[in-house]
């Protein structure tokens, strides 16, 4: 993954007066997968459009195996159809009036390939995703999940190294989309195509990236592997918008140390250099126990409430700290008012920077 | 956003970077000037013609001044009243209509419910002008089908009379009626039905939740609808003309028509007339429009609901009678008679005195002017609607896909003629250009122009419907697929834009065979067109001839009506 393929670098798009992306600066590994995570509105679509030549900047850079797709200062804007990229759409933009096996053709037909070659790839992409059989189907009879498998077909028959994914899986219902996480992931590790994933589901984009870039209002909050973004969030938005988390306000009272308001002082992890004037703390609902612990830190409390999730359960406790939410496997089940000891390491507290910094 | 401030100067200076698409600039305006020239400068021509005092032929006119205005409010109070009484009934009648066709289709069991709601498209094809001609046909005064069989029953005297306020009224609502029952039935549709479930588990009962919940959410729309076909029904034209002059009915169309026939033709009176329909048409209609969008009606989602349908038991096939009933008075009975009497030499229902002949379609299809007309008609269709599509694509392209800045301004002047009666902009037409010094006035140039401009709303919102419709990304993907502009408009766009241009074509073509509140002021003795002519015909030759005429046009619009469903299962779009 030393390779870079795609290069962004400085990126703006402006749409009139709005900034739609405000100087987003990354890089993609040959291989890699990485995915673009934020809120509606946060820029991270228009970057995807911006590298598939979709969408003009204003200013910035982007380089494709080391060439320029996009210079501002160059004046320089390779088209679309030049830049040897591919894409699923977010409404998989399946063509209603060609067959599923027209669809998945399209670009070997473009690139002029033989008619037994066409055939040749067009099966070998259908049997990808399992639809072989629908081969000769009117795309227009198509249901949501086939639509999204010819989508995906169609984007890798003509052996594409990029892959660019527009929120393929929202239109789905959360079952099939479990199921077609896996195939994705499983795809990409077949094909070893490059890709860069948008989504604004937190849970997608953890289970099949390599790589994470979370996005708001244009800009990168931070960038990592999931279980660097899940565990060491950077910012309050970070912690916020992926995973679930407590927030604990108070301030630094020394080396490694956070006295949060309501008088407890705790000790803390900083992913970052800490300036001293950080007000809070993330602490992931999942790596609160119930019972003390040695070495964490530690609070006594009271059970308020308890909902049953199934696969979890989710605790509201009083203490000191405010009312806190916990996680806890759905076994051991504590009644509501029974008195507990949070703890946490201090690994899991992590000091978060400060808003705007 | 810190460094907002900064941010947005660099970017400016960046702005400076991109290529500007000069060309695209240039034709726009080029046909933003073109639209401009054609919509607006006959209406200009038309404001200064109305304030015309001196020599009404004289142009520029010598003497300015308001008297043609001041004229109408002394000399034509009656038209006004004529005016006003009919648009009234007219439109309670049409709006009663829509109402009960509109509930019978959307909420209750009617049987064949699907196909009735088709069937309830055709009045609106069949025309007023040929509706108005059939009923003259059915209910005029001893002649009429009616009353011929109500002497042969013994009766005495007439029993309808069609040739009054009322007739005129009742053939206007009668066509007007399918646009009312498309309005009311949309607004019926875009309910929630939860809204009315809601109401019935708080415990309210039937009656209870229609008073309560039901009528106040439907109101609006039925409101909106009465405003609209009110507007609609003071600017309509042709059963005015063919009922309303023999009966020395006039309403403010047909006096604008009248006054520009006496000698010498008034056209100061005309403008000002004209001008006042259309103020008073545009101030409706807008006023309409802003009620729709003001959204104060939190119900009107654009979402469409199918209404939990009544179980209405037996009485469904009374109420599937209304609806056949509605059918039958609108298209069968008007299309049955003038049959019948298109192939008789001296029209009469009595069946034992009745002479069957084919000689009117002949005469029809031979006469000299009355096929010269006909085939000017198709001619102008045929070459309307396909020039036409092109370039109204254009503007489609230009309003919904371009980045150009004064796109807001073209689609509002394409959408102009929408606004103005037919019949004024015909006028506004015919004044412009015989003053312009290019001599196309009586020829079919003009007719082709003015049949050009006034479709133009039409055939751009049936075209944008499909444009909007085309998911951009469709279009995106090819070039992500590695296709370049042609391949992509060849592949991808204009295979899916296929269906609607079609649509348009065919929609523009009825609509020139059609036209007649334009074409009866455009029309040159050199350039006759069907419509006119088949008005004239009834003025002038007898009904058998008349009716052998209207059927010939009706079928042509058929033929292009039958290929239209096949291809887009109905285009209702054109009615609201």
């Amino acid at each position: 993954m030393n390779e870079t393929r795609i290069e962004v670098k400085d990126l703006v798009v402006r749409y009139g007066e709005q900034v739609a992306v405000n100087g987003v600066s990354f890089a993609v590994g040959r291989g890699e997968h990485l995915t673009l995570l934020g809120p509606s509105g946060c820029g991270k679509t228009t970057t995807l459009r911006a590298i598939a030549g979709l969408e003009q900047p204003s200013s910035g850079r982007i380089s494709i195996d080391g060439q320029a797709m996009y210079d501002a200062a160059e004046r320089r804007n390779v088209p679309t159809e030049q830049r040897g990229v591919s894409m699923v759409f977010q409404s998989y933009a399946v063509w209603p009036h060609m067959t599923v096996f027209d669809n998945v053709a399209y670009g070997l037909r473009v690139r002029k390939q033989s008619p037994a070659d066409i055939a040749a790839n067009v099966e070998r992409a259908l049997d990808l995703v399992q639809m072989r059989h629908l081969a000769s189907r009117p795309a227009s009879r198509l249901s949501g999940g086939q639509q999204q498998r010819v989508a995906l077909a169609r984007a890798v028959a003509f052996s594409p190294t990029v892959v660019l994914f527009d929120e393929p899986l929202s239109n789905l219902d959360a079952k099939l989309r479990a199921e077609m996480r896996v195939e994705l992931r499983e795809l990409q590790r077949r094909l070893g195509v490059t890709s860069v994933y948008v989504t604004h589901d937190q849970e997608e984009a953890l289970a099949i990236s390599d790589r994470v870039i979370v996005m708001n209002v244009g800009v990168i909050e931070q960038i990592g592997t999931p279980e660097e973004i899940y565990n060491r969030p950077r910012s309050r938005f970070v912690a916020d918008f992926v995973g679930s988390a407590n927030l604990i306000k108070g301030k630094l009272s020394g080396e490694g140390l956070f006295a949060a308001e309501g008088g407890a002082v705790l000790k803390v992890n900083a992913p970052h250099k800490p300036r001293g004037t950080e007000t809070e703390v993330a602490v992931r609902t999942a790596y609160i126990g119930l019972a003390p612990q040695p070495g964490d830190n530690q609070v006594a409390g009271t059970v308020r409430q308890r909902l049953f999730h199934g696969d979890f359960v989710q605790y509201v406790v009083d203490s000191a700290l405010g009312p806190l939410i916990v996680r806890r496997p759905p076994t051991n089940l504590l009644e509501e008012g029974a008195p507990v000891t949070l703890s946490f390491s201090p690994e899991h507290t992590v000091l978060l920077q400060e808003q705007g910094a | 956003m810190p460094g907002g401030v900064e941010q947005v100067l660099t970017l400016q200076s960046a702005e400076a970077l991109r290529p500007r698409w000069n060309w695209q600039a240039i034709i726009t305006l080029a046909v933003l000037a073109i639209v401009g020239f054609l919509v607006i400068l006959p209406l200009v021509f038309l404001v200064e013609e109305s304030l015309n005092t001196g020599d009404p032929m004289a142009f520029p006119p010598q003497a300015y001044g308001i008297a043609n205005y001041i004229a109408i409010f002394d000399e034509d109070i009656r038209v006004l009243w004529n005016t006003l009484i009919i648009a009234v009934m007219a439109t309670v009648m049409a709006i009663l209509i829509g109402f009960v066709l509109a509930w019978i289709l959307t909420r209750t069991n009617v049987p064949g419910r699907a196909l009735l709601e088709r069937l309830m498209e055709l009045p609106y094809y069949m025309t007023p002008l040929v509706g108005a001609l059939a009923w003259a046909v059915i209910a005029g005064p001893k002649s009429g089908f009616v009353n011929q069989l109500w002497k042969r029953v013994g009766g005495g005297g007439d029993l309808v009379d069609i040739y009054g306020h009322f007739g005129i009224a009742w053939v206007m609502a009668l066509f007007e009626g399918t646009v009312a029952f498309v309005m009311i039935s949309a607004a019926m549709k875009s309910m929630d039905p939860a809204l009315e479930e809601s109401a019935q588990v708080m415990g309210a009962s039937k009656l209870r939740t229609t008073l309560t919940v039901t009528l106040p959410l439907v109101m609006p729309g039925v409101l909106g609808a009465t405003l609209f076909v009110f507007a609609e029904m003071l600017g309509s034209f042709a059963a005015a003309l063919v009922i309303g002059i023999p009966a020395r009915i006039y309403v403010i169309t047909t006096a604008i028509w009248d006054s520009t026939l006496a000698y010498p033709p008034d056209y100061g009176r005309a403008s000002a007339m004209g001008l006042a329909l259309f103020v008073v048409m545009f101030g409706m209609l807008t006023f309409y429009r802003r009620m729709i969008r003001s959204g104060s009606y939190a119900t009107i989602t654009g979402k469409a609901f199918r209404p939990r349908a009544m179980d209405m038991g037996r009485l469904a096939w009374l109420l599937f009678g209304v609806c056949c009933l509605y059918i039958f008075l609108a298209v069968v009975l008007p299309i049955a008679a003038l049959l019948f009497t298109s192939l008789q030499r001296f029209a009469t229902v009595v069946l034992s005195q009745a002479q069957f002949t084919l000689a009117n379609y002949q005469t029809a299809l031979s006469l000299g002017p009355v096929r010269t007309a006909l085939v000017n008609s198709l001619t102008l269709g045929f070459g309307v609607a396909s020039v036409g599509v092109l370039v109204m694509a254009l503007l489609v392209w230009i309003i919904y896909r371009s980045q150009f800045v004064g796109r807001g301004a073209v689609e509002y002047l394409v959408m102009f003629p929408q606004a103005v009666p037919r019949l004024v902009f015909g006028l506004a037409l015919l004044w412009a250009w015989l003053n312009i010094p290019i001599p196309i006035y009586g020829t079919l140039w003009l007719l082709a122009l003015a049949y050009f401009t006034v479709m133009l709303p039409l055939g751009v919102r049936t075209l944008a419907g499909v444009v909007l419709q085309i998911d951009k990304s469709l279009e995106e993907c090819a070039r992500v697929c590695g296709a370049g502009w042609v391949y992509q408009m060849r592949t991808v766009t204009l295979p899916l834009l296929k269906p609607g241009v079609i649509a348009a074509w065919l929609l523009i073509f009825m609509a020139c065979v059609r036209e007649l509140g334009a074409s009866v002021f455009l029309m040159g003795p050199n350039a006759k067109v069907i419509a006119p002519s088949i008005v004239n015909a009834f003025a002038s030759s007898g009904t058998e001839l008349t009716a052998a005429m209207a059927l010939i046009q009706t079928f042509t619009v058929i033929v292009a009506l039958v290929i239209l469903f096949r291809l887009t299962r109905g285009v209702t779009g054109e009615m609201t």
